[in-house]
Order: structure tokens, then C-alpha cells, then sequence
């Protein structure tokens, strides 16, 4: 057992911490007033519609912080070395978010590529894959419907075929950058079919005849997602994304890969709010008396989490069946974050709740993330399914 | 990083697993169901293993180096540092059989009991219980100071569990020094116990007085960080049987919800049960790495103390409520004392206040933290 990174992690993780402490942390300042849409990876796409000078001038900082991480190569870390890329394991992965996760500057390193378009074949690569690892283009996911999200069998939306071609019918709400990305993955159904079953993937651009960008949607975190609408969308079989019928398999992936990120992000989110408040309780005073226990559990839950987290990645470099460790670590990460923000609002009081402040930042940006990519019941639900399937097996030491 | 057990781990783990499977388990419905012929008014009923049971158990427990886990093999120990010493604690944890290897610090390895107690001939008491409430040396009031011809020791009272024992060992304090870690006859002259009492969880306590004199020098066995790692060795030790304790209370009560029926519906299917449990599960996969990797620390000399303290407040909590959860599941055979559960929920009640309340030990982190954002 060794829990160690291993040499060429330990050379990657140090190279990042290096960078941020040089590059990143001393914009801390500046991003502590800027505007919700730079959380996350929104400034990559949304933002830039934005015609605000303010807007512009943090999409131009976070250009340049671009092009310094990548005269350090350290942008294409996740790509696959086909495609020009580093392809570093999970488990590096999760210490680069780790270290980018200690300041406040919303950086991610890399373009925004979700993982299943490396299912991308033949002319698909070079007109959606490529693109989107240049950061030429963005791509939105279309999964969720107004009367379907985590259940395959609800999906409603149907994919009909039609000679050399499909066509789709549909609403799906809530993705993410709909209204400013390049094309959408939808997934839609062959008619007839139930459940997982039938469920396919395709790759449809913006301003497809039939394919229209219904609204976008005003959240509490500052993302806008969108409700879009397939109408008699006709796309050629050549844009099925993987194989026909096997969609629901590529959504899994999709999941699966994105929960280690979400849960050291929800670890970094939640410690930095600490910190905050950490600060805020001078030592000798009686709100430091007051508040050090519940302040010390937290402190404590979030190195659970880590080494959660960290495990999780490790078993998925290994090849090994990673559903229950996924469920787990997003179940334990987001309630945890929301935890810790609802701690740090209590111990700060009021003056916290300003909208600009960190804290009631951290409050509104940290409760849809019990409900995206699968809600906290969801995750409880996938989890006595694998201890009533698989027994104690689930939890045992490999 | 690599998070698979090594083959000597693995090894240890299983030769564990075994002996439990093999010795403790089959013996545990016999012992769950004895009778006291007779129970004082007001006190609870009490089983005990059987005295010639318990010395067979400890040549077989020998005989597989699974005995004086702590102690080098030139003293007559196993030597299996902490990783492994958690992956056979984490197994014990799984009955409720009181029968475990025994804590004998590697401190004592260099007293002149050391051959003795590594043979089970000699049985030793830690006693640090001026350590429980804050998991520290903190409150540490036993007194030590030289005299001619070696040490004398005072405390006006400390209380001690499993008094019985031949030996204690506990840590003292010098007036205006550090701190001495101590081994005590139990019938050394100026050592004496009183007010013997039951615990909730069948063991005994009592209140030992110290006006020892002259306790011969080999009898000062460490300093302060010795009686350190004792308590992040005996955190690490409560933090695996929680494991083992919550592992069993999770696979019953898997076992009890699939059979179950209730309304025309198995209690497997119910929400109520299904969240029951996967929340037990996230907790239970998340204290087992937490302890491991609190052990794998230790093994390579690398600071521990605070993981220790960690794993052992999360561990031990989570198998509190491993065990309410399936006294809950079981239902009337829940509380029942012909099952495991209770007995593990007075054990593991008892766990979380031993080495650091829960409080105190998030509050130092808290200290820690707001101090220097570490």
C-alpha cells in the first residue's frame, strides 16, 4: 500500500502548484469582484457574447493566463497523447485540480472537451473532436428533458430512422452554454425501445434546420442552461456519436470520469470558504471559542473526502468498475460543500451574505451541485443497489 | 500510488480474517447466550469467555503472529507495523467475542517485563485515562519525581479499566519536567485500587491510587513522544475494530433487509432501509481510508498524530451509528442481547470516548486551522 504520488505526478502536481502560486494567486484580488459567469469554465464560452468592458477585461486575463500555462505545457494534460496531449492519469488529474483549487481565480486547465467525443470516428474527429481540444469550439449536453433526468426510461425524446438518416424529436432542458455552443450531444431514443435500450448519442450543430434554442434559464449560481427543442431535426447516421442504440453507455462514461473532479473541486470549493472564515475569528476571541469544533469537524470531513476522492481516481486508472466509489464521492462531496458553506454563513453572520462576498458566492454556486449530474438521491440510490447486488463485496479492501 | 493491499499485507489481513472466521466466530452465539446465575439489582447482566477458552485463543493467536502485534520479533512480538496491525484489528472488530491481541506498546520492549507480557503470561492495563477527554498529555496530573535508588510516582486518583491486569502503564508528570511513561505492578507497594465498577460495555473500572516509592530506573520505559504515539497507536487500534464492527453491522443488516418482509414488502425495497445503508456504506468506505492511510503514515515515519486522531473520532462514531442503525434494521432481535448488536453499540458508544472526545479533538483541529489554514 503506498499512497504516494508517483515521480512523474509528484514533477506534474509541483509544476501546477508553482503556477499558481506565481501566475494565479496574485489575480486573487481582482477575480474576488468579478462577475458569477467567471465560475467554473463559463468565461471559455458564455462570457465572451458578453459585450460588457468589464466582462472583456477578465476574458483577457484569463487569456493570458492561457497562454503562460501553456508555455508550460500544461494545458492539453487530460487529451490523449494521439491528439497531442499529455494524457496524465486520474489520479494526476485530481492533484492539478487540487493545487489550482487553493486560489479563488476560476481557472481550469485545458478546453472544455467532455470525454465521450473521444468516441468521435472518421470525419467526426476532425469536425468535432479537434476543434473542441484547439478551444475552437464548444459543446453542450443534451440529456436532461422536462419530464426525464437521472432514469433512462423516461427519456422521451425519439431519434427516428429515416433511409441514410435519423430524425430528432424532443425537448431537452437544462443544458449548460446551449445557447453559445458550436453543436449539442443529444440523446434521444430509436422508437419503440424501453429503458437503457435504444438510447443514442448524436453530434448536432447550431442552427441545424430543426434544432432551435428555445430559452435560456436564470439560476441561482449565476450559469444560464438552456431548453432546447428538436423538431424534425434530420441529421445523417455519420452523426451518431459512438453506436447507434448504445447512448446511455457514453452518458455513464460522461458521469462516471467527472465525479473525482467534482468531488476535489467540492473539497478545494469548501476549504477555501473555511479559510475565509477561518479568518474572521480572531484567536483568544469568543467567536474563535465559539465556532473551533464545528470549524475542526469540517476540517476533518474534508480529508475524508480527499482520500475518497483520490482512491476513486487511483481505482479508475486501474480499469476497475468505479460506479460505487463515483456515487459515493458525489453523494459525500456536494452534501459535504453544502455543509461546510451553511457553516461558514453561520459563523460569518450577515455581513457574509452580500452578494459579492466569497461567502454567499460559495452559498449560491454550491446547491445546484446536489442536483446536477444526478442528484444526492440518485447517488443513494445507485449505492443500496450495489450493496443489495454485490453485498459487502462493495466495501471491502481490493 | 498504489492502493492494493501488498502481499504481505494481504497475507496478514487474511491469516486475521481466519483466525475470526474459525476461533471467535463459531463461539460467539454460545457467548452471546449465557446466563448470569445471578445479576445484582441495578447491575446489568455480564458474560464473560470462558477462563480455559480464552488461554487455548491465545496459544492459537500466538501460533499465527497475531499476538504482541507491536512488539520487535527479538522480544517475542509479531512486528507488523500499523497497516497491518489495522488490517487485524479491522478483522477482530467483526465479533462482538471479547478476545483481541492485546495493546503492548513497543515501549515495553526494552522493560524487563517485555518477555513475559509478549508470552501472555503477564497481562498489562493502559492506563490513560487523564488522556481520554482531550486525547492529549495535556491533563496529565500522575506526578513523578527521582529519589535515591529510582522513581517515585503519585496520583490521587486515575481511573483505570480491566484493574485485574498485572501491570499498568501510565504517564506522569515531573514537577516543572516532561512527561515519564511508567510500568507498575499491580501489587507494588503504594499502588492500590478502589470502588471497583461495571462499565456499560461488561468491563470493569476502578480508581487507582499512586504513592509509589522508589520504582526502579528500568521501570521509567519513555518520554512524552513514547506515551504520544501509545495514544495514536490506540486510536489507530479503536479506528479498525469501528471497521471491522461497522462491516458486520452493514453485511447483517444487507442479510436482514433481503429475508424481511414487511407489508407484503421486503424491507430491501424500502427507502427508509436502502438509505440506511448507503449512507452507512459512503461512511464506512471513507473511515477505512482515512485509518489506512493514517496507518501507511506511521509505517513510513511521516507525521501521524493528527491523522490518527481523526480516524479514530470518524471511525469510531460511524460504528456507533453502524450499530444503532442495525439495532434499528433488526428491529426487537436488534436490542436483543442473543445478537452482536447491542453489545457493539455499548462497545463502540464507549470507543468514541476513549483518546479524545469528539469535541475536543475537533476543536484542536478547528485551533489548528483557523490558526494556520492547514
Amino acid at each position: 500500500m503506498d499512497f504516494r504520488l508517483s515521480p512523474e505526478e509528484e514533477e506534474l502536481r509541483r509544476q501546477v502548484e508553482e503556477f499558481v502560486r506565481e501566475e494565479i494567486i496574485p489575480l486573487e484580488p481582482v477575480f474576488d469582484v468579478a462577475p458569477d459567469i467567471f465560475e467554473g469554465s463559463r468565461w471559455k464560452s458564455r462570457a465572451r457574447l458578453s459585450r460588457d468592458p468589464d466582462v472583456q477585461r477578465y476574458i483577457a486575463i484569463m487569456e493570458e493566463l492561457k497562454r503562460k500555462a501553456e508555455a508550460r505545457d500544461l494545458w492539453h494534460l487530460d487529451v490523449p497523447k494521439r491528439y497531442g496531449g499529455r494524457e496524465v492519469s486520474n489520479v494526476a488529474m485530481i492533484a492539478v485540480t487540487e493545487e489550482l483549487e487553493r486560489s479563488s481565480v476560476p481557472l481550469e486547465l485545458g478546453n472544455h472537451v467532455s470525454n465521450i467525443l473521444y468516441a468521435c470516428k472518421g470525419e467526426q474527429v476532425e469536425r468535432f473532436l479537434l476543434p473542441c481540444i484547439r478551444g475552437e469550439k464548444t459543446a453542450c449536453f443534451g440529456l436532461t428533458e422536462p419530464e426525464a433526468g437521472s432514469d433512462p426510461s423516461m427519456m422521451a425524446a425519439t431519434a427516428t430512422p429515416d433511409g441514410d438518416d435519423f430524425v430528432i424529436d424532443g425537448t431537452k432542458m437544462f443544458p449548460t452554454f446551449g445557447d453559445v455552443a458550436d453543436f449539442v450531444q443529444v440523446f434521444a431514443r430509436l422508437p419503440g425501445t424501453k429503458g437503457r435500450e435504444g438510447v443514442t448519442c448524436f453530434l448536432v450543430d447550431t442552427g441545424h434546420p430543426g434544432y432551435r434554442v428555445v430559452r435560456s434559464i436564470e439560476t441561482i449560481a449565476g450559469s444560464e442552461p438552456c431548453e432546447l427543442v428538436f423538431d424534425g431535426c434530420r441529421v445523417p447516421k455519420s452523426q451518431v456519436l459512438g453506436e447507434v442504440g448504445e447512448g446511455w453507455k457514453l452518458n455513464q462514461a460522461w458521469l462516471g470520469a467527472r465525479r473525482f473532479q467534482v468531488g476535489i473541486r467540492s473539497h478545494g470549493a469548501a476549504l477555501r470558504v473555511l479559510r475565509r472564515v477561518a479568518g474572521l475569528l480572531p484567536p483568544g476571541g469568543r467567536e474563535r471559542d465559539r465556532f473551533s469544533a464545528p470549524l475542526g469537524h469540517l476540517r476533518g470531513e474534508l480529508e475524508a473526502l480527499r482520500i475518497i476522492t483520490y482512491h476513486g481516481a487511483w481505482k479508475a486508472d486501474q480499469g476497475l468498475d468505479v460506479r460505487f466509489e463515483a456515487a459515493s464521492v458525489k453523494l459525500f462531496a456536494t452534501e459535504l460543500l453544502h455543509r461546510a458553506v451553511d457553516f461558514a454563513l453561520e459563523a460569518a453572520g450577515p455581513a457574509a451574505y452580500k452578494k459579492v462576498h466569497a461567502v454567499a458566492r460559495a452559498f449560491r454556486h454550491a446547491r445546484p451541485r446536489r442536483i446536477v449530474e444526478g442528484a444526492s438521491e440518485i447517488q443513494r440510490h445507485l449505492i443500496q443497489r450495489a450493496l443489495f447486488r454485490e453485498g459487502i463485496a462493495c466495501v471491502e479492501l481490493p | 500510488m498504489d492502493l492494493r493491499l501488498s502481499e504481505e499485507e494481504r497475507l496478514i489481513r487474511d491469516t486475521a480474517a481466519r483466525f475470526v472466521a474459525q476461533e471467535l466466530l463459531p463461539r460467539e452465539g454460545a457467548f452471546l447466550k449465557q446466563k448470569e446465575p445471578f445479576v445484582p439489582p441495578g447491575d446489568p447482566p455480564r458474560r464473560k469467555l470462558d477462563g480455559g477458552v480464552e488461554k487455548s485463543l491465545i496459544e492459537k493467536a500466538k501460533r499465527a503472529g497475531l499476538w504482541a502485534l507491536e512488539l520487535p520479533e527479538a522480544a517475542g512480538g509479531s512486528s507488523v507495523g500499523q497497516v497491518g496491525r489495522v488490517l487485524i484489528y479491522q478483522e477482530f472488530g467483526r465479533t462482538v467475542l471479547p478476545f483481541e491481541p492485546p495493546s503492548i506498546p513497543a515501549a515495553v520492549a526494552a522493560s524487563p517485563y517485555a518477555a513475559r507480557l509478549a508470552s501472555g503470561d503477564l497481562s498489562l492495563a493502559l492506563v490513560f485515562d487523564e488522556s481520554h477527554k482531550t486525547g492529549d498529555l495535556s491533563a496529565v496530573r500522575a506526578t513523578y519525581g527521582r529519589s535515591a535508588g529510582g522513581y517515585d510516582l503519585d496520583s490521587d486518583g486515575i481511573d483505570v479499566i480491566d484493574p485485574d491486569r498485572d501491570l499498568y502503564l501510565l504517564p506522569a508528570l515531573e514537577h516543572g519536567g516532561g512527561v515519564g511513561l511508567f510500568l507498575v505492578e499491580k501489587t507494588a507497594p503504594g499502588a492500590r485500587t478502589e470502588g471497583a465498577a461495571d462499565l456499560n460495555n461488561d468491563q470493569t473500572t476502578a480508581r487507582l491510587r499512586l504513592s509509589v516509592r522508589r520504582l526502579p530506573d528500568d521501570h521509567r520505559i519513555g518520554s512524552a513522544a513514547d506515551a504520544e504515539a501509545i495514544i495514536a497507536s490506540e486510536q489507530l487500534r479503536i479506528a479498525a475494530r469501528s471497521l471491522g464492527m461497522a462491516t458486520r453491522c452493514l453485511e447483517a443488516s444487507l442479510e436482514h433487509a433481503r429475508n424481511r418482509v414487511t407489508f407484503g414488502r421486503l424491507l430491501s425495497s424500502r427507502q427508509a432501509v436502502q438509505w440506511m445503508l448507503a449512507d452507512l456504506a459512503v461512511d464506512l468506505r471513507t473511515s477505512t481510508w482515512l485509518t489506512l492511510e493514517a496507518a501507511w503514515k506511521a509505517d513510513c515515519g511521516r507525521p501521524y498524530f493528527a491523522d490518527a486522531a481523526l480516524a479514530k473520532k470518524r471511525s469510531a462514531r460511524m460504528a456507533f451509528e453502524a450499530a444503532d442503525k442495525a439495532i434499528q434494521i433488526h428491529g426487537g432481535y436488534g436490542v436483543a442481547r442473543e445478537f452482536p448488536f447491542e453489545g457493539f453499540y455499548r462497545e463502540a458508544r464507549l470507543m468514541r470516548l476513549l483518546y479524545g472526545r469528539e469535541a475536543e479533538l475537533d476543536r484542536k483541529v478547528g485551533e489548528r486551522f483557523a490558526g494556520t489554514g492547514l
